[in-house]
């Protein structure tokens, strides 16, 4: 256990979980977009494995890190139009729709997996690399933390505090807070309800894919059938933790990251504690962390809540 | 017109209409991947069909299949019809099977007749604990429980992995195979047709089937549970304790998902290893919803699927179609099925203003 906590060893564990988080990061603050809009869209998990899937193929295919991440994106839009469709427009239930998604995602990633190896090895291929950062990347301890990262950590940490500034101060950002926390309002101001919250899971969706790419990218070489192991939901979970807002969301996202970092080095060490108990520490630290933040200030007044037009 | 919208029963030929268009749909989709896969459709699903029916073993062999399924669908039904959002079947039915294995180890030489009903009791007590801890962090510290029920999932799921993975049930000298030795013949569920090994697991659940009926909707229990999903206020001003009721009906819902691992372990394989159920408790949500949260209609649901996973076995050698289609095919029938049953709905609905 002593072993975790040496310089080289914690410096390793950090660096690591800093280019974790991407993957729960980027799920995190599009489901905070989404949920700010009034959608409590549990079909995370579901469209982060989609991601995957997507990615996993073009980049095996054509072996383009860039090509891979877009189409990923894009089946995120599509999979954000098939539950915009069912919660705004035909208002089926926000968590029985996440639900259904979830299990038909599951379901048709492994089969279309299945299909694409057609019984034989998966292919594999090479992690894109990181991106050092000149000068910066050589400062001590913060320099391999922060500023040696693949391209996508930076962007997504990057875009913390610009959705934080989106949502709070600008007046399309109102207008998706307003959808969420009183739609009739926005309706009377001849603004319309569907379009924002339709974007806003368009835009989570597409960003939650993103996340999902970039963990088949920049951590997996092959796919395997439920890679995303539960990362949609820390993502759910810290965005309720992180009491919607962006800043506080990355924080659950960072313990969540650090834990995973942790499991992972545990398992390279041999540590006397069965490996099965660090991996567990995410799932158990996201109850705890549920049930000892319980503000839930930041929860918008019609999360989850079918708007009807009168 | 919002109160008919909320109503969560509508008339049976829109509800008939929403099964026909969803099945439709569905299996439209479902031809559309098989020749996507570069498949026969026909082919595709005639050995499907060949599998599930095709001989008496093979209906047989589709029942075993079903019986977790029913278990499982079981267990939906009573928690999402108190509008509880539990999808912790799939860790509930791994507890069930890890409690009912425990329980094993300790009755050494005991006679099936003793043995069983304990492992069985030993198996419910295992998921619905597990399951009403999610519903305690529910009523007590508000925590959500599909968040908290998906995160057990996963904690079981790695606390099974160490117990088999060189933890103290691993079989002795192979690690590798992630499994438990063999049980003993008493431990064994007793065989009611030796073609296919259906075993007594299928007529629990039947019994199951009709004794949660019967607490739905004829019990004070069965009240509270539907009160709870309809209007939690009205039964908390009722005098209800609705924190216990939450407990209980997601208690029973748990116990009911262990009876799942309970058939797959010591009905089926005879041993305890995680890979054979995997699955089966997010199969029983689908199960569940599409059975539009009645007992019999998850019943029906359960036989359709259980004969549809045995299908696939036999599909997949006779075609290069994976197993796999059945699970997507589920998420595709139950997607269509979600946006079915509110489509019918929308169409009573907007035909009403035209009458007054």
């Amino acid at each position: 256990m002593i072993e975790l906590f040496s310089p080289a060893i914690l410096m390793s564990i950090f660096t690591a979980a800093i280019g974790v988080s991407t993957v729960i990061l980027l799920a995190a603050l599009g489901e905070l977009v989404t949920e700010r809009a009034g959608i409590w869209n549990m079909g995370v998990e579901g469209t982060m494995l989609t991601g995957c899937l997507i990615a996993y193929m073009v980049m095996a295919s054509t072996g383009s890190p860039m090509l891979a991440a877009t189409v990923a994106m894009a089946s995120g839009l599509v999979v954000g139009l098939l539950i915009a469709f069912m919660t705004v427009t035909l208002r089926v239930d926000h968590f029985v729709t996440g639900l259904g998604f979830n299990l038909l995602a599951s379901g048709l990633t492994l089969f279309w997996f299945r299909v694409y190896t057609g019984g034989g090895r998966p292919p594999s291929y090479d992690t894109i690399d990181t991106l050092a950062i000149p000068l910066l990347s050589d400062l001590p301890v913060i320099g391999p933390i922060l500023f040696d990262q693949h391209l996508l950590t930076y962007i997504a940490l990057l875009s913390v505090p610009f959705i934080s500034y989106y949502l709070l101060r600008t007046t399309r950002g109102l207008e998706v807070r307003a959808a969420g926390e009183n739609p009739q309002f926005l309706e009377s101001k001849g603004l319309s309800v569907s379009t924002r919250q339709y974007g806003a899971v368009l835009f989570g969706s597409a960003l939650t894919a993103l996340g999902g790419a970039f963990l088949m990218l920049a951590f997996a070489d092959q796919f395997r059938p439920d890679i995303s192991g539960g990362r949609g939901w820390l993502a759910i979970v810290a965005v309720i933790a992180g009491n919607w807002q962006p800043v506080r969301t990355m924080l659950a996202v960072l313990v969540f990251a650090v834990l995973d970092s942790v499991a992972v080095h545990a398992q390279g060490l041999g540590v006397a504690i069965p490996y099965q108990f660090f991996l567990m520490l995410p799932y158990v630290v996201s109850l705890v962390l549920l049930v000892s933040i319980r503000t839930r200030s930041g929860q918008p007044a019609k999360l989850g809540v079918p708007y009807l037009r009168h | 017109m919002i109160k008919l919208e909320r109503r969560t029963s509508i008339g049976w030929f829109a509800q008939l209409s929403a099964y026909v268009i969803a099945i439709g749909l569905g299996l439209l989709v479902s031809a559309l991947l098989i020749i996507a896969s570069g498949a026969s459709v026909a082919e595709g699903f005639g050995a499907l069909y060949e599998g599930a029916f095709g001989s008496s073993e093979a209906i047989l062999q589709s029942l075993v299949a079903a019986t977790p399924l029913i278990f499982t669908g079981l267990a939906t039904v009573i928690a999402f019809r108190a509008q509880i959002w539990s999808i912790g079947q799939e860790g509930q039915m791994f507890a069930g099977a890890m409690a009912g294995y425990w329980a094993s180890l300790y009755l050494g030489g005991a006679p099936s007749f003793i043995a069983i009903p304990l492992i069985i009791l030993a198996a419910m007590v295992g998921g619905g604990t597990l399951s009403a801890f999610s519903g305690w962090l529910k009523s007590r510290f508000e925590v959500n429980e599909i968040i908290s029920t998906v995160m057990m999932n996963y904690v079981i799921v790695f606390f099974l992995s160490y117990l088999l993975a060189g933890g103290p049930w691993t079989e002795a000298g192979t690690t590798s195979y992630n499994q438990t030795p063999i049980l003993a013949e008493n431990f064994q569920l007793p065989v009611m047709a030796s073609a296919a090994k259906l075993h007594i697991g299928f007529l629990l659940a039947l019994i199951a089937t009709v004794l949660c009926y019967l607490i739905i909707e004829k019990t004070p229990l069965g009240f509270e549970l539907r009160a709870l999903g309809y209007n939690p206020t009205a039964l908390r001003f009722k005098g209800t304790n609705v924190g216990r009721t939450v407990l209980v009906v997601m208690f029973i819902s748990g116990a009911l998902a262990a009876l799942a691992g309970v058939s797959e372990i010591f009905g089926v394989n005879y041993r305890l290893r995680g890979d054979v159920m995997v699955g089966l408790g997010y199969t029983g949500i689908i199960v569940g919803m599409i059975g539009g949260l009645s007992p019999f209609g998850a019943l029906i649901a359960a036989l359709l699927f259980g004969a549809l996973t045995n299908g696939s076995l036999y599909m997949s050698v006779l075609s290069d179609i994976p197993p796999a289609l059945v699970p997507a095919m589920q998420g595709i029938l139950l997607l269509f099925f979600l946006c079915t049953s509110v489509l019918v709905r929308f169409r009573i609905r907007i035909k009403r203003p035209a009458h007054d």
